[in-house]
């Protein structure tokens, strides 16, 4: 395996790409008894039509998922069971644009690694046992639509993106999951589910050639497969809605701003991008600025306010949201101060600092196992090496950053999600 | 490896050397006995401390103060650790070693600490009004916020309902009640006396010598003291047996049952009492979890939780509105194999083997390990996680079962929808 330092860091990170096409990376944590493995594919709710083979393929919505849930799946065999013995834990999650499979352990890290590997390359599903989950994903998708978090995001993605697919809940709709069958399971795991579409990634004290030994003698010694996905989700820069309500059993009203910013790159200029666009919300509206002072001293927001730069395969957005009694005396605010502070700039020391910050907690969330495995896969799927942020952040500019706010922060761009409460409630 | 040193009477510093990790963490926390007069006033001082002190006066100095730590960050620190609540603050900062060359971050961040602690902005010989009366909004609010996430807020409702007698059924932040009746006098006045008569714990995680942190740490408490015992912990003392009802707009049930055990952590039964409820309902491999969701497909979530505290067992569930008896019903089914003995080896195994990992991997992250220590030294749990993993090992199936047959439903609270 090829080995880097990054001496800044003090980390050591190996990684090698097999000759069936699975990238692995695997980061060495000597002294620490957790052993920590992602499995990715670089397959989301976001990829419902696609060729495999030259044959064009639509999925129904809320797929990626399903499979997630039955891939634990296995023949003669208990894999959550098997995890258990091992004295192992282990779970998955769905995202937009990607499936994670992973456990956590203290020992048994080959026989665990192996499991993995081999459950989730196994595509299994039967009649009865697809048929089964619609009653656990349904209670799944009740849950979901109770929680005011996902259903102001959810709200907010369908007033801002009438194309593309991040309209769509994750889960789908009860009707959705409804048309799911083992054969759609089966196709979208041969698409999908193949070592040049995966990431394999361990973080803690292992050897890194045994991991790459285990992952060749269990996946398929090659991929053939020609797997297209096709993207037919290009966006105008304004959004469709300027304001979407809902109401719910909550207690005061709760909100979600968001603002279109240009479609994400790969490789270092979408990194680039997206340290320009991170520093950019925290010199709008981060807790280091005027308007934050001003919005938190007159109550109209309090420390669940928080926001960001976050990136979707093919969007990006600025966000911000909280809990206020006046959600769209917020938004003006912002609109506010954008003037102001592009007209006054920011000064070098206030931008130093800024920068200095966001690199201090980038480093500290390297602490954290699980935070660095995802990263390392996401950017990867991305082609960027991502412990090469530190050079990132002392290249970027102040005029980046406000070049970034006067682009993206225009009210045609602009969409305001608001959950009220229930008369109920009030 | 843990170190305590005595600073004074009733103010001990705990210190874990390590440098495996980017970051230190470094808490103070005033122990403070778990009572309704108290507990909203507690929450609220650590709020009203973080808007401002002497050399830092508001909101934007203190995040400027930080970001030029590196991006330190310093949040109030609350808990509940079985009859006491804790006040205080916590802070995370990157290790020296990762800041620039000849840079500390170390001494700087306890300055600014002790600037928080001790320096708050004050008005008229108390808090500022303002600050005061804006936390109070949002303590209000965040007190009232529990209802958004309908799991957290069953699960609340549950053990008001059960423990509507003990300190217990107390909320970690207090009520709205006594929140509004708050004043910037009171509040400066009660604090006053935190830091006068309080049980100080402090602990530190990270890279430097224990001397060198004693030696920071040891000036901030140089004022006269006069500590006050804290009362002992007690069990839980079970009122009548009870079943409530409500009705929200929400799409989707939350069963919540609450069961008393009779062992508390402070019992020698208490590790398999822990070992029982994981086999129980602690995780994706646990009786309720298997049955209840995977074999009947009756809800996505369905977990039990053991207040070892108190010595109270809750499970919660998921459920369509109309499952109500039925899921309740599988419960008590799965308990009751329980108690006859009807579970394998292998789920045992599971089981231990979920609390064993779990503890070995404390020691991997500093807010795990201030986790563990920072309420072990109160609540009376082994005092260190291999003391504990000893313990689990020796379990036997019969120490389970007799657990299982501790339980006894205390209270059955049903969220259901419209």
């Amino acid at each position: 395996m090829e080995k880097q330092i990054y001496p800044n860091l003090r980390e050591t990170l190996f990684r090698t790409t097999l000759p069936n096409g699975l990238r692995i990376l695997v980061l060495p944590k000597p002294g620490f008894t957790k052993q920590l493995a992602y499995f990715v594919t670089d397959f989301g709710a976001l990829h419902r039509e696609f060729t495999l083979n030259g044959t064009p393929c639509q999925v129904p919505a809320g797929v990626a998922h399903y499979l997630e849930h039955k891939l634990f799946d296995m023949p003669q065999k208990d894999v959550m069971e098997e995890f258990a013995t091992l004295g192992a834990s282990v779970n998955a999650f769905t995202s937009y644009d990607l499936t994670a499979y992973y456990f956590s352990c203290t020992k048994n890290f080959p026989q665990c690694l192996k499991l993995l590997l081999s459950f989730v390359s196994t595509g299994y599903f039967t009649q009865e046992s697809v048929d089964k989950e619609q009653g656990i994903i349904g209670q799944e998708i009740g849950m979901n639509q109770d929680s005011p978090d996902s259903r102001v995001f959810e709200e907010l993605m369908k007033a801002m993106y009438p194309i593309h697919p991040i309209n769509t809940p994750i889960l789908g709709s009860c009707e959705d999951i409804a048309q799911i069958t083992p054969e759609i399971l089966q196709l979208c795991h041969k698409a999908f589910y193949r070592p040049k579409n995966m990431v394999l990634c361990v973080v803690g004290d292992v050897d890194p050639e045994a991991v790459a030994a285990m992952a060749q003698e269990i996946l398929p010694a090659e991929d053939l497969e020609q797997v297209e996905v096709v993207r037919s989700w290009q966006e105008k820069m304004s959004v469709s809605k300027a304001e979407t309500t809902c109401k719910m059993a909550v207690s005061m009203p709760m909100f979600q701003l968001g603002f279109k910013a240009e479609p994400p790159q790969k490789g270092i200029d979408g990194i680039y991008q997206e340290i320009v666009g991170d520093l950019a919300a925290e010199a709008l509206f981060g807790e280091s600025s005027q308007l934050y002072l001003e919005l938190y001293n007159k109550g109209l927001i309090d420390n669940s306010f928080g926001g960001g730069f976050e990136t979707v395969e093919d969007l990006a957005l600025l966000t911000a949201g909280g809990d206020s009694g006046d959600p769209e005396a917020v938004k003006n605010a912002i609109f506010d101060q954008i003037q102001r502070l592009l007209q006054e700039g920011i000064s070098q020391e206030d931008f130093l600092r800024m920068k200095r910050s966001a690199l201090g907690r980038r480093i500290r969330d390297l602490d954290s196992f699980d935070t660095t495995a995802f990263r390392l896969c996401a950017y990867l799927f991305d082609d960027f090496d991502y412990f090469r942020f530190p050079e990132i952040y002392e290249a970027v500019q102040r005029e980046d950053v406000l070049n970034f706010l006067s682009r993206v922060v225009s009210l045609n761009r602009c969409s305001l999600s608001v959950i009220y409460p229930t008369k109920e409630e009030t | 490896m843990i170190n305590t040193i005595p600073l004074q009477p009733g103010i001990t510093l705990r210190c874990f050397r390590d440098n495996r990790f980017k970051q230190g963490r470094l808490s103070v926390q005033f122990v403070r006995p778990m009572c309704r007069e108290e507990a909203a006033v507690n929450a609220l001082i650590p709020a009203v401390l973080l808007r401002g002190c002497d050399t830092c006066p508001d909101l934007r100095d203190i995040t400027r103060t930080l970001d030029d730590l590196y991006g330190a960050s310093v949040g109030a620190l609350v808990r509940r650790v079985g009859d006491y609540q804790t006040t205080g603050l916590y802070c995370s900062f990157i290790d020296d070693r990762y800041a620039l060359k000849g840079d500390t971050v170390l001494a700087p961040m306890v300055a600014f600490l002790e600037q928080l602690l001790f320096h708050p902005v004050l008005e008229a010989g108390a808090f500022r009004k303002d600050f005061v009366e804006s936390e109070k909004v949002n303590l209000i609010s965040t007190i009232a916020s529990e209802l958004n996430d309908k799991r957290a807020y069953a699960a609340a409702q549950l053990l008001k309902i059960m423990c509507r007698k003990d300190s217990f059924g107390i909320p970690r932040l207090g009520e709205t009640a006594e929140a509004s009746a708050i004043t910037p006098e009171g509040a400066y006045r009660h604090y006053q006396k935190v830091l006068k008569e309080s049980r100080v714990d402090i602990f530190y995680v990270g890279s430097a010598p224990q001397e060198q942190v004693a030696e920071l740490l040891k000036p901030l408490f140089d004022y006269p003291r006069s500590c006050v015992d804290l009362p002992e912990q007690t069990s839980f003392v079970p009122g009548e047996t009870q079943e409530k009802e409500e009705t929200l707009p929400v799409s989707q049930g939350k069963l919540g049952l609450g069961f008393t055990t009779s062992t508390t952590l402070r019992d020698s039964d208490f590790v398999p009492m822990q070992v029982f409820n994981t086999l129980f309902g602690g995780g994706m491999t646990s009786r309720l979890f298997q049955n209840i969701r995977e074999k009947n497909s009756l809800c996505y979530d369905i977990s039990s939780g053991y207040h070892s505290s108190k010595g109270i067992l809750t499970v919660h569930a998921g459920i369509d509105c109309d499952k109500k008896d039925l899921v309740k019903q599988q419960v008590e089914q799965q308990l009751s194999a329980c108690q006859q003995g009807d579970f394998t080896q292998s789920e045992l195994t599971a089981a231990k083997e979920a609390l064993l990992s779990s503890l070995e991997s404390t020691h991997d992250s500093p807010g795990s390990i201030e986790a563990y220590y920072a309420t072990a030294a109160l609540s009376g749990l082994p005092n260190t996680p291999e003391a504990y993993m000893l313990r689990v090992q020796q379990v036997t199936p019969e120490q389970v079962q007799k657990a299982a047959q501790k339980l006894r439903l205390n209270t059955v609270y049903f969220l259901k929808g419209v």
